[in-house]
């Protein structure tokens, strides 16, 4: 195709033949690292997303910027998305709390009511 | 357990594909109650193929017209007139490239790969927003499209955002939060010219005309022609009706363009007060699936620039590739 | 007066230098190797324009300069000058990977050598583009790396973008023959010879590290000329399309 764009922009390019074939192969994107982005110190770093890239300090590189331009960022992690271990969907339900594991939480304790009862008791 | 979310070509990640052709009523009515409920679907979850084949079109095509949608206004970036104008319509091309990343990693979380999309777009086989279809041919219709294609993508998004797939969400949320700042400055650069000399008044007025179909066109057909929508709907795919879109995008952005004194053109546009519906010429719908098809004015411009990319980092992108190493997709 | 001759004259060559810099990095903007590698680099160009539109904003404020958006937009080629680094067209990546990297650390070179400068605004602006311009050398050292250790093709790439860009930016450290000494003796900077000196130490190693040849600078004649205002043939079409819009009318707010 003649490039016939109004465009310097474009024209500059030079572009081929219309009807060429291009075709990206299968890893050529490189692989995938997971972006965790602490927002300030003393901050969790929080999963954001992630990037492509051959390996983990170009994955850095392109976190600083994708994860790191606009929101307020203090340091990134990056590690590939193959080390990330987690458990199955259809595991959730070992989350599920038991209703008797009280003596878990603060609400399982009643203090006030003791000490109320040892002071009527007086 | 399984590491790194989902793995190419891992045997169980091919049962669950055959599991999924398979009618599975039970499991299908516990996904559609998560779904009604507002729960989110996640990555490793199980979803009717069809919904899998559907998002993935879906978010494949939002993020093809990110990177496409990146050229017309790109094709300004070296005429920007002043240093604010260069730099924040450097940031919002940058904005877009962004977006399309974050697009086609939720994508990839669905089980297709970046590159198998990339060719997909370049081949033809998948679209992209047909309005990007069209040329740029003055700096006023970058002003047109900062604000007014901005506004209408916004309005899409918005909606998408609360549907039921997790990773599209979660960008969505993000792109979202960067389109606030396209929409300011294209309505600035907008602004900047309705009020300015009669040139750039003209220039504004000229791009308005020309892009009014385009723009009309952005939501898709009127809702009594648009297909398949409904069982969409129930999933969550698709948040809106085309015809609602384009009511909520007319009803928040006319007002916008007629308070500045310029026209649109169309003179049966107008908002029925009694039923809160705006009234409107039906723009030309062959011309719309005449452009989806390959015949509008850039189409083909659109792929050889996207080709002509791909072909020059092509060499940085091969001497960096590790085909030794376990190839995966995103985690969520 | 001589000092603010001087001044302006060392204001207008890096600023020009980052303004034609950036420019020609966009050009990449959106349509770059691969994404993350776009986004990372539209970044820089923004910011290297950031860094002129800062520089002008001094000349207008300090120096009785124009109106930046003016004197950037609507000033006639004769009156640029930028190196013949900056004005090169991008070609391959390699190329403007390989400018990013050489222009880059001498930017921050520069900037280092401006935490101590007797004139004000400089020492403000070093502190304020610190950070920036070590994440640029930053990025353009990682990739220098990589490419050059990434097989036959690449490196031979990556080498000959360093010969082909090696002689035009020794260029940017082209000496002012009117206001070195009293840019010198005013301690507004340590001048050009100290700055080109100190910029080959910083790349040196680097390039020794990647295995690239750095030809023998002494055999090398710096490509001269840009701080005179004598340009190669790249300039004035960069120029006439960066003012297309804002000419049409130069007094009209844009």
């Amino acid at each position: 195709m003649s490039n016939e764009s109004l465009d310097p922009r474009v024209n500059r390019l030079k572009l081929g033949e219309a009807g060429e074939i291009v075709k990206v192969e299968e890893g050529e994107n490189w692989n995938i690292y997971e972006v965790f982005h602490q927002e300030k110190r003393g901050a969790h770093h929080e999963h954001v997303g992630c990037v492509h890239a051959p390996d983990p300090q170009l994955a850095l590189v392109f976190a600083k910027e994708q994860f790191g331009r606009r929101k307020k960022c203090v340091n990134l992690w990056v590690v590939k998305s193959a080390d990330i271990l987690a458990f199955d969907v259809e595991d959730e339900d070992m989350f599920a709390n038991n209703l008797e594991k009280t003596y878990r939480d603060a609400s399982g304790f009643k203090v006030m009511e003791k000490i109320n009862k040892f002071k009527q008791s007086k | 357990m399984y590491g790194g979310g989902y793995i190419f070509d891992e045997p169980n990640k091919k049962q669950l594909r055959e599991e999924e052709q398979h009618d599975e009523p039970e499991k299908l009515a516990a996904f559609e109650e998560r779904i009604a409920k507002g729960e989110k679907i996640e990555p490793g979850d199980w979803m009717p193929a069809e919904y899998r084949r559907q998002l993935i079109r879906l978010i494949e095509q939002h993020a093809h017209s990110e990177i496409i949608g990146a050229l017309p206004e790109g094709t300004w970036i070296t005429r920007a007139p002043g240093f604010k104008r260069k730099l924040a319509l450097i940031a919002k091309v940058q904005d877009e490239i962004g977006h399309g990343q974050l697009l086609y990693n939720a994508a990839e979380t669905l089980g297709k790969s970046r590159e198998a999309m990339i060719n997909d777009l370049l081949s033809g086989k998948s679209k992209y927003s047909n309005v990007f279809n069209y040329p740029a041919e003055t700096w006023a219709d970058v002003a047109v499209i900062g604000f007014l294609i901005d506004a209408a993508a916004i309005v899409n998004q918005v909606a998408n955002a609360k549907g039921s797939y997790g990773p599209y969400c979660r960008a969505l949320e993000r792109i979202c939060y960067e389109e606030s700042f396209h929409l300011k400055q294209g309505h600035d650069a907008f602004i900047e010219l309705a009020t300015g000399t009669p040139a750039q008044r003209d220039m504004l007025q000229d791009a308005l005309n020309r892009w009014w179909q385009p723009i009309m066109h952005f939501f898709g057909p009127p809702d009594k022609v648009s297909s398949h929508s409904e069982k969409l709907m129930q999933w969550k795919v698709k948040m809106a009706s085309n015809d609602d879109m384009r009511n909520q995008f007319l009803d928040a952005y006319v007002p916008k363009v007629w308070e500045l004194g310029l026209t649109l053109p169309d003179p049966a546009l107008r908002k029925n007060e009694a039923t809160g519906r705006w009234e409107y010429t039906d723009p030309d719908w062959d011309e719309f699936f005449r452009v989806i098809n390959g015949g509008g004015p850039c189409n083909a411009e659109r792929l050889q620039v996207r080709k002509w990319a791909e072909e020059h980092g092509r060499w940085v992108r091969k001497a960096l590739m590790r085909p030794a190493e376990r190839k995966t997709f995103p985690a969520a | 007066m001589s000092y603010n001759a001087a001044l302006t004259d060392l204001i207008i060559k890096m600023a020009d230098d980052e303004l034609i810099q950036g420019h020609r990095n966009s050009e990449w903007t959106g349509l770059g190797p691969v994404m993350e590698e776009d986004i990372a680099f539209s970044s820089m160009a923004q910011d290297k324009i950031g860094h002129a539109w800062a520089l002008y904003r001094i000349l207008h404020e300090n120096l009785e300069g124009k109106d930046p958006d003016k004197f950037a937009f609507h000033r006639p080629e004769k009156d640029f000058k930028c190196s013949h680094l900056v004005e090169m067209p991008n070609e391959e990546y390699g190329f403007s990977l390989m400018r990013h990297f050489l222009f880059d650390h001498a930017e921050a070179i520069r900037y280092e050598s401006l935490v101590d400068s007797s004139f004000e605004p400089f020492r403000i602006l070093s502190k304020k583009v610190k950070g920036e311009l070590k994440y640029h050398t930053l990025h353009a050292n990682a990739w220098i790396m990589q490419l050059s250790q990434a097989g036959e093709e690449s490196y031979q790439r990556m080498q000959e973008a360093l010969n082909n860009t090696v002689a035009l930016a020794a260029g940017i450290f082209e000496p002012s023959p009117e206001y070195e000494n009293i840019l010198i003796a005013e301690r507004i900077y340590p001048g050009e010879a100290a700055l080109y000196q100190r910029w080959l130490d910083r790349i040196y190693p680097i390039l020794v590290k990647a295995s690239l040849n750095l030809p023998d600078m002494k055999t090398i004649t710096p490509a001269y000329g840009g701080r005179q205002a004598i340009h190669t043939p790249y300039l004035r079409p960069l120029l006439k399309e960066m003012g297309e819009v804002f000419n049409l009318d130069a007094e009209a707010s844009w």
